[in-house]
């Protein structure tokens, strides 16, 4: 094959791999250091950030709340989203053209602009509580994904599959979920994935939205890092790391990652 | 019940939750800006006539324009090799660009806060080699901003490109190869006129992101760097001026929609395949 | 100024696969020679071997005079068509065209008039502005065919440059291609699984399996007298039954079949190539007949052709298809004789499993 890659180009490549990895390396470093401050290499190896994180209260509680939203977030998300990205797919013709981008707007929006403006209008203005707010916050941080990611297998799927249950007698609510559902699976996994992983990592939002007592894990580290420059930070940040290693195991083992270059 | 009917009934709880919780707030954001007493508009004379807020205009233009520059020519030169990668090596390399992507901006961010820092591994690195004698305040620079901006979306360019460059079909550089074009004139002619494009979509998404970007130039920035979201964040949560963040928010916006409706038609009009 | 195509000895193995063992082939001035076979056979390697696209494991290629073995692929001079044409999206119809005349530096005002040209040459007189987005298959085709025309190669090859259209459309673009190559007089090497499509317009066909050529011959030659199995079943012949030669009688062979019956091959029309050969022959090579000389066999299912019935046939040496006249349809079950015609049969070698 004529597919000779020029060696300063191959270089460059393994600098930008070098660059992109290396300071994730670090942290992972400095979270094992049995120093009190950060340092690279780490001096000793100890785990003892880790169990700190689970001395702090405060993380205890924003990991759950992290996680609870992000389920939580997320299967809002799908429940509205799934029917809508299954009309857009099915009946295209019947709704207006401009529907589909309403969908992304959360996206088109600056996130930082939503995040103040629910503040404003939602939390503030209308009185929802504070666990309310952030939940639709994250809803709506997500519902791009849920709508885009599942719409895109719904596009790819053959619905004559559906008309032949119908026709053998299923009712048409039924058929979604016993025949279009499963057939769409790859859709709806990776959907949840992104959404989940979205809303974990979330800070643009969440910023604007957490209040006393209620808080999510990457702006309770951020609050941490103001007061305490410690490998705790660190470790945390392994802790979501890890989250993320294995959401991608989870993706590898059933769609195969390359399907995010699509 | 007809088509129309069930339609829309599937699609108005999405719709619905989108106009209520993103479209009303974000309008009555807008609107709070054109309710002062002092004018209509008064608001926003008062941002472009401050040196303060057009000085952090500026910058956050400048940190987004310098991010996204070196973001995309790093991304395209790193997706060429990724995309001519063989099988296993290609997934690997998929899978490392990928990663970071997926770890919270308050990590990637924090790294850097590491590594640039008074006692961090740069200069530990540069005292050690003697090139400094004392260690470089490299935190809280504009520079420190970008640098972490561009770890944060290269990954993003890579991924993108990888997807366009593995778009042109291999045929299309085997023609050009048969009908005399070295291999410098394959990519100039063929290959790059076809990537620009998808070139252009990722350019758009580094550029708003780095330029509504909250986290980083927290971080690593500081009120010494105040760019656009941490200046938009302090007026709303620190001195409550929610006039003066609407307004904030209001540039934003209209900046970031601008860009990306340009380029949009841009990125049409150049599209090989619309014809 | 055009030359010929030899391919010496060419093997090209892959990892632990051998797609290609010890080809040989010379293709002479202005022939068109057809590579045909079913996918997998080799056929596309050789073509991306000549091109430049692959490098031959060992081998030389040479096109007149010159080496092309070691020339990487831009500087062979080669017009290729392809099989999804590949055109350029991002260029109108006139600068694909031109493009292969652009890589050689011509100037500007040239390039334009030579590409106008080739573009009413190929009847595409008007749509030198166009988009191929705004093409149909068929003037796709033609584009692709006009810029790799236009840079006057010393040869043409074509990688199923038809598959993509549909029925019609392929029986006249075949024509097109075949009368623009004869115009011009250029060796063509031309890749296709279909066999129609290659006996049609080739001087010769090599039919290709596993890597090797199983014959090179004129088509005619091809359809009347293969070579050996492969290509006999390939081309048609859709029995093949063995038979060991065991006797003269008269001014005939005389061969038995397994189960005893005999044929007697007159050799005016038959010659025997070994002691035990293979009686291969097409449907309407053997006749079916109420009596008379031949192989006995019962029939079994009768399906109309339009020209004739066709019998699946039991005989004591297999199951056998054969034609019958439309004048006589015959039973299932009817005991029969199957009269071979020598012009639709031949004779074999035995090949060894």
């Amino acid at each position: 094959m004529n597919d000779r890659i020029h060696p300063l180009l191959i270089a460059f490549a393994a600098l930008t791999f070098l660059f992109l990895i290396g300071p994730l390396v670090i942290i992972i470093g400095t979270a094992l250091s049995d120093t009190s401050f950060l340092t690279f290499p780490p001096q000793g190896l100890s785990l003892r950030w880790f169990e700190n994180i689970f001395e702090i209260s405060a993380f205890r509680r924003t990991m759950m709340t992290s996680f609870t939203l992000a389920v939580g977030g997320t299967i809002v998300s799908l429940i509205i989203g799934v029917p809508a990205a299954y009309a857009l797919a099915r009946y295209r013709v019947e709704l207006p053209k401009f529907l589909a981008n309403v969908y992304v707007l959360p996206i088109l929006v600056p996130e930082i602009v939503l995040g103040f403006s629910l503040m404003k209008s939602v939390a503030t203005g209308m009185g929802f509580s504070i666990w309310l707010s952030l939940l639709i916050g994250h809803a709506l941080l997500v519902l791009p994904y849920c709508v885009r990611v599942t719409g895109a297998s719904l596009n790819a799927f053959d619905f004559s599959i559906e008309e032949a249950a119908v026709s053998l007698g299923c009712p048409r609510w039924k058929a979604f979920f016993s025949v279009v559902l499963p057939n769409v699976r790859a859709g709806v996994i990776a959907a949840f994935i992104l959404a989940f992983i979205t809303s974990i990592n979330d800070v643009s939002i969440s910023i604007f939205l957490t209040g006393p007592g209620i808080s999510t894990l990457p702006i309770q580290l951020l609050a941490h890092m103001e007061q305490f420059f410690d490998p705790t930070i660190a470790a945390v940040s392994v802790l979501l790391m890890g989250v993320t290693v294995a959401v991608m195991a989870v993706v590898e083992w059933t769609l195969g990652l390359t399907f995010l270059t699509k | 019940m007809t088509s129309r009917m069930i339609a829309w009934a599937l699609a108005v709880p999405a719709t619905l939750f989108v106009v209520l919780c993103l479209g009303l707030p974000v309008l009555a954001t807008f609107a709070t800006t054109f309710g002062e007493p002092a004018g209509v508009l008064a608001p926003y004379i008062q941002f472009f006539t401050s040196g303060f807020r057009r000085t952090v205009l500026w910058r956050t233009m400048e940190v987004a324009l310098i991010t996204t520059a070196i973001s995309v020519t790093v991304g395209f030169a790193t997706a060429w090799v990724v995309a001519r990668a063989p099988g296993r090596m290609k997934s690997i390399l998929i899978i490392a660009a990928v990663f970071p992507l997926l770890t919270s901006v308050v990590v990637r961010s924090f790294a850097w806060l590491v590594i640039l820092g008074k006692n961090g591994i740069l200069n530990d690195a540069l005292l050690a080699l003697g090139l400094v004698d004392e260690p470089l305040s490299m935190l809280y620079t504009e520079g420190a901003v970008i640098v972490a901006m561009i770890y944060l979306f290269v990954p993003l360019m890579i991924i993108t490109l990888v997807g366009v460059l593995e778009g042109i079909p291999r045929d299309l550089t085997d023609a050009a190869t048969s009908l005399g074009a070295k291999p410098a004139a394959t990519f100039f002619q063929v290959i790059l006129p076809m990537a620009v494009p998808g070139l252009i979509v990722g350019a758009v998404l580094v550029f708003t992101g780095s330029f509504t970007s909250y986290a980083t130039p927290q971080l690593l920035g500081g009120e010494r760097q105040m760019m656009m979201g941490t200046f938009l964040y302090q007026r709303a949560m620190v001195t409550f001026d929610w006039v003066g963040a609407s307004t904030i928010a209001a540039v934003m916006t209209v900046v970031t929609l601008a860009t990306v409706l340009a380029m949009s038609r841009l990125a049409r009009r150049l599209n090989p395949v619309a014809g | 100024m055009t030359v010929s195509l030899t391919l010496e000895n060419v093997s090209a193995h892959y990892g632990s696969t051998k797609v290609l063992e010890d080809l040989n082939l010379r293709v002479e001035e202005g022939e068109l020679v057809s590579l045909l076979g079913a996918s997998g056979c080799g056929k596309t390697t050789t073509l991306r071997l000549v091109a430049g696209f692959l490098s031959p494991t060992s081998g030389t290629i040479r096109l007149g005079e010159r080496d092309l073995t070691r020339l990487p692929a831009h500087a062979r001079n080669i017009g290729l068509v392809f099989q999804t044409y590949a055109l350029f999206p991002h260029l109108t119809v006139l600068d694909n065209v031109a493009f292969g005349l652009k890589q050689r530096g011509m100037a500007g005002k040239e390039r334009r008039a030579k590409a106008i040209e080739m573009i009413d040459r190929v009847g595409l007189a008007g749509f030198a502005d166009r988009y191929p987005a705004n093409l149909s298959g068929g003037q796709r085709q033609r584009v692709a065919l006009a810029r790799a025309l236009v840079i006057e190669p010393p040869l043409l090859m074509f990688d199923e440059p038809l598959s993509n259209l549909d029925a019609k459309l392929r029986v006249d673009m075949r024509v097109e291609i075949r009368r623009l190559q004869r115009a011009n007089g250029t060796t063509a090497l031309y890749v296709t699984h279909d066999q129609e499509e290659a006996f049609s317009i080739s001087d010769r066909v090599a039919i290709m399996n596993a890597g090797r050529i199983m014959q090179l011959d004129a088509p005619e030659v091809l359809y009347s007298r293969p070579a050996n199995t492969f290509v006999a079943d390939f081309v048609g012949f859709e029995n093949m039954i063995a038979m060991k030669a065991v006797m003269e009688a008269g001014d005939a062979v005389r061969a038995e079949m397994a189960g005893g019956a005999t044929l007697d091959l007159p050799k005016s029309h038959f010659a025997v190539p070994a002691r035990n050969f293979i009686f291969a022959a097409r449907a309407e090579g053997l006749q079916v007949a109420r009596e008379g000389a031949g192989i006995p066999a019962r029939l079994g299912l009768r399906t109309y052709l339009g020209r004739a019935y066709q019998y699946r046939c039991e005989t004591a040496a297999g199951e056998v298809v054969a034609n019958g006249p439309l004048s006589d349809p015959l039973e299932p079950g009817s005991h029969v004789v199957l009269v071979p015609q020598p012009d639709q049969c031949c004779l074999l070698k035995a090949e060894t499993p």
